[in-house]
């Protein structure tokens, strides 16, 4: 009798410990829409990788404290399939049978805007690397009432980037060439993202001087060398292979092979990768990295970042580096969480959020979201030797304060 | 009694020696001309209609739900290519622009004239019929390949036009609508509610179809199906039917096409590629084209096969390969052929059927 005595009492114990444990690590629940198959999947693994790693860093922390409460992070990470009827019933099932208190993602502009549909009047956070947001992110619609106001662009503005790549990709350049580059021609995937990044780019150059032809590419080209032919015909002093880093790798070695300009420009492809793929050219060639590059950060913390992110198991590749479009707004969160002291009053913390600052790995400078949910940083762009693949010389451009001329920065 | 069907053979009085061979033709047979028996046919219909007004009230999430509308709305842009394929054999691999035209109509007509959902919906179903018939024309001098590789022109020119059409069709970004306006006392930004819009849009497709079936419209497009020559010879307009059925097959692609706007409330031209075009082939080949449920099968079965197998889109595409090649070798007439043998040999062969061809079942 008193052997069941002691066993009721120890399960009573036992029960009790357990019951206090689970009281003490709430869950916090969080989505992530990504493409980890498909054709979007190089840049969703992206999304998946920096979420894990953030998630992981602040539950080994001891969570996030909230009011009297601490809460682990619990991430729903859920494939899209690069399809955007599964990214809106992955939406819908994040917001509606789960309850996530935000959702990261997703890659792309489109899927990003019919998500926000479904974030928006359920009052769920949504943080989204994609910088074309910027054509709807307007005044009514981050208003209180409005359909993106609990949406968060956390990529900068395009004109802001576009303004520092140019200044960078220009600066590089030019004391390589014999003559001032005049001429620049901007080679550019036709399809949302393309259009609307180039629309910024094309501006940018024009306003540091250059006379600047736009030539778009159909998406899921292969054979670039009829363009390029007609690009070489022009003449121009640069190559800008603007946006689509995957689609760079195709094309600049048949530009190589064509000698279609002294001097190219490789938007999105990091000198880590124009290293591991050995690539070289005999004319100089810049590169830049959305937003800092893996492969040669000036940055000790960026390196420190990327060690861990590749450590997790995360693939190297020409867009690793968007990861940081994403991982420092988990901290973000968090502390906007901790500040509010309740994790069920999405418009405290939207309000939070605009009125905090975070210092975290992507800039040295602490980010700020603007009235628009916009976030700023500067960009890295980095010049490799002619005739070497790990020889680079990188430079980090503040963006302008202003959007160039012709440029209403929307 | 001797079936009617062409790839089935004569099933009925089959030798000893030969009856296995006899039960995989009754099993793999295109029976689409023998109807099922009415009682039958009603049965399934209620079944069906009470499994789809049920669905919500299932408990299985808001994830299903969101599925359950894209194959429905899907369903519907498959009819009209059912009608248009099943019963006058002109098949399409650019259906998904026809639903583009709607959607975009729609879309445009919200954004410049702010009309809403069920102003607009008319203007775009009639404007994806016209351009329905107008992509026909040429159907009225070539036929087969011919057509779908215009049908595929089509749809990449669509493409083309809507990426480059700057602000008025918003390029590459797209459109954004608002929300379905609402009915008295019934919001549509609940998501079972926008469940049943759809739902109520595919029962007004399905009748459509069953009533195209049964009438003497559909006897007429069959027979131009069957022998083009021969209807012709016989005093049918068959110019006037074929074009008459791609608009019909319009009004259905533009129905689609808004119910899509209106759910995904943004629109791009990749929705409306040469990609989903193909896919929309593929699903009405997997369901059976001649079946009155086929169309919905072949939607259930592409939107579902990689929710319930967890499949990425690379192995979803080999699977779809591999259907279609097992569709197309053991099932000529679609998984809607399948489940119908299936039941008309466990009801005892066709043997003991009516041996009539006045429709579909």
């Amino acid at each position: 009798m008193r052997q069941l005595g002691l066993g009721l009492t120890m399960a009573a114990a036992g029960l009790a410990m357990a019951l206090q444990t689970a009281r003490a690590d709430e869950e916090l629940p969080i989505g992530v829409i990504a493409a980890q198959s498909g054709s979007f999947v190089s840049a969703g693994n992206t999304i998946v990788g920096a979420a894990n790693l953030a998630a992981q860093q602040i539950n080994d922390a001891g969570g996030i404290k909230v009011g009297d409460k601490t809460y682990k992070i619990k991430l729903y990470i859920r494939d899209n399939r690069t399809d955007v009827n599964v990214s809106i019933a992955a939406a819908r099932e994040l917001v509606n049978d789960i309850g996530v208190k935000a959702i990261w993602g997703t890659e792309t502009h489109d899927f990003s805007v019919s998500m926000a549909k479904i974030t928006g009047p359920a009052k769920v956070l949504q943080f989204s690397g994609n910088s074309s947001l910027g054509a709807v992110l307007d005044d009514k619609a981050v208003a209180d009432d409005g359909w993106l106001h609990y949406t968060f662009q956390s990529e900068p503005q395009e004109w802001q980037r576009s303004g520092s790549t140019a200044k960078g990709v220009l600066s590089l350049l030019t004391p390589q060439l014999k003559s001032p580059p005049k001429h620049s021609v901007v080679f550019v995937g036709n399809d949302a993202t393309g259009q609307y990044l180039s629309s910024h780019y094309v501006k940018a150059l024009e306003a540091e001087g250059q006379k600047v032809d736009l030539v778009q590419y159909p998406p899921d080209t292969t054979d670039f060398s009829p363009l390029l032919t007609r690009i070489k015909g022009m003449k121009p002093d640069i190559v800008h292979f603007w946006y689509n880093g995957d689609s760079t790798l195709t094309a600049f070695p048949q530009a190589l092979k064509l000698g279609v300009a002294p001097s190219y420009f490789l938007f999105g492809v990091d000198p880590g990768i124009y290293q591991e793929r050995s690539l070289k050219a005999d004319v100089p060639v810049t590169m830049s990295c959305v937003p800092v590059c893996w492969g040669s950060s000036p940055f000790p913390e960026v390196k420190q970042y990327f060690e861990k992110y590749f450590g997790l198991g995360a693939a190297k590749g020409p867009q690793s580096s968007v990861s940081l479009l994403y991982y420092d707004y988990f901290f973000w969160y968090a502390k906007a969480l901790e500040k509010v002291g309740k994790i069920d009053d999405p418009d405290a913390v939207v309000a939070e959020l605009l009125k905090s600052d975070y210092k975290g790995v992507v800039s040295p400078v602490p980010l700020v979201f603007n009235k628009h949910h916009q976030v700023t940083f500067a960009t890295e762009v980095c010049m490799v030797e002619p005739n070497t693949s790990d020889k680079f010389k990188c430079a980090v451009e503040q963006p302008p304060a202003a959007p160039p001329p012709g440029d209403n920065g929307g | 009694m001797p079936m009617t069907d062409n790839s089935a053979g004569k099933v009925g009085a089959a030798p000893e020696g030969a009856r296995a061979r006899d039960r995989l033709a009754l099993l793999t047979a295109d029976n689409a001309s023998v109807p099922l028996p009415a009682g039958v046919q009603a049965i399934t219909a209620i079944l069906l209609a009470a499994l789809l007004i049920a669905l919500p009230w299932l408990g299985l999430g808001y994830r299903f739900l969101s599925i359950a509308i894209t194959t429905l709305y899907t369903a519907i842009g498959l009819y009209g290519l059912g009608l248009q394929f099943g019963q006058a054999g002109i098949m399409s691999v650019g259906h998904a622009a026809l639903m583009g035209v709607g959607a975009y109509a729609s879309a445009i007509l919200s954004v410049q004239l702010g009309l809403g959902f069920w102003t607009s919906l008319p203007f775009a179903m009639v404007l994806s019929a016209i351009v329905g018939g107008v992509i026909g024309l040429p159907t009225l001098r070539v036929g087969g390949q011919h057509y779908i590789i215009i049908t595929f022109c089509f749809c990449a020119l669509f493409v083309i036009v809507l990426t480059n059409g700057g602000t008025f069709t918003g390029s590459a970004t797209g459109l954004d609508v608002g929300s379905v306006t609402p009915l008295p006392g019934i919001n549509f930004d609940k998501l079972s509610n926008n469940y049943y819009l759809v739902l109520a849009a595919l029962f007004l497709a399905l009748a459509a179809t069953y009533l195209i079936g049964i009438s003497r419209y559909g006897r007429t497009l069959r027979a131009i199906r069957e022998n083009e020559q021969l209807a012709r010879s016989v005093g049918i307009n068959v110019d006037l039917h074929k074009l008459g059925v791609l608009m019909v097959s319009g009004l259905f692609a533009g129905l689609a096409g808004v119910l899509q706007l209106y759910y995904l409330r943004h629109i791009s031209p990749t929705l409306f590629g040469a990609f989903p075009s193909l896919y929309l082939a593929l699903m009405v080949m997997l369901g059976g084209a001649r079946y009155l449920y086929g169309p919905l099968i072949g939607a259930v079965i592409v939107n579902f096969l990689p929710e319930v197998l967890n499949l990425d889109p690379v192995d979803s595409r080999i699977a779809y390969g591999v259907c279609l090649l097992l569709v197309i070798l053991l099932l000529p007439g679609g998984v809607g052929a399948g489940i119908k043998n299936i039941y008309c040999a466990l009801a005892g062969g066709f043997d003991k059927q009516g041996g009539g061809s006045n429709g579909r079942a």
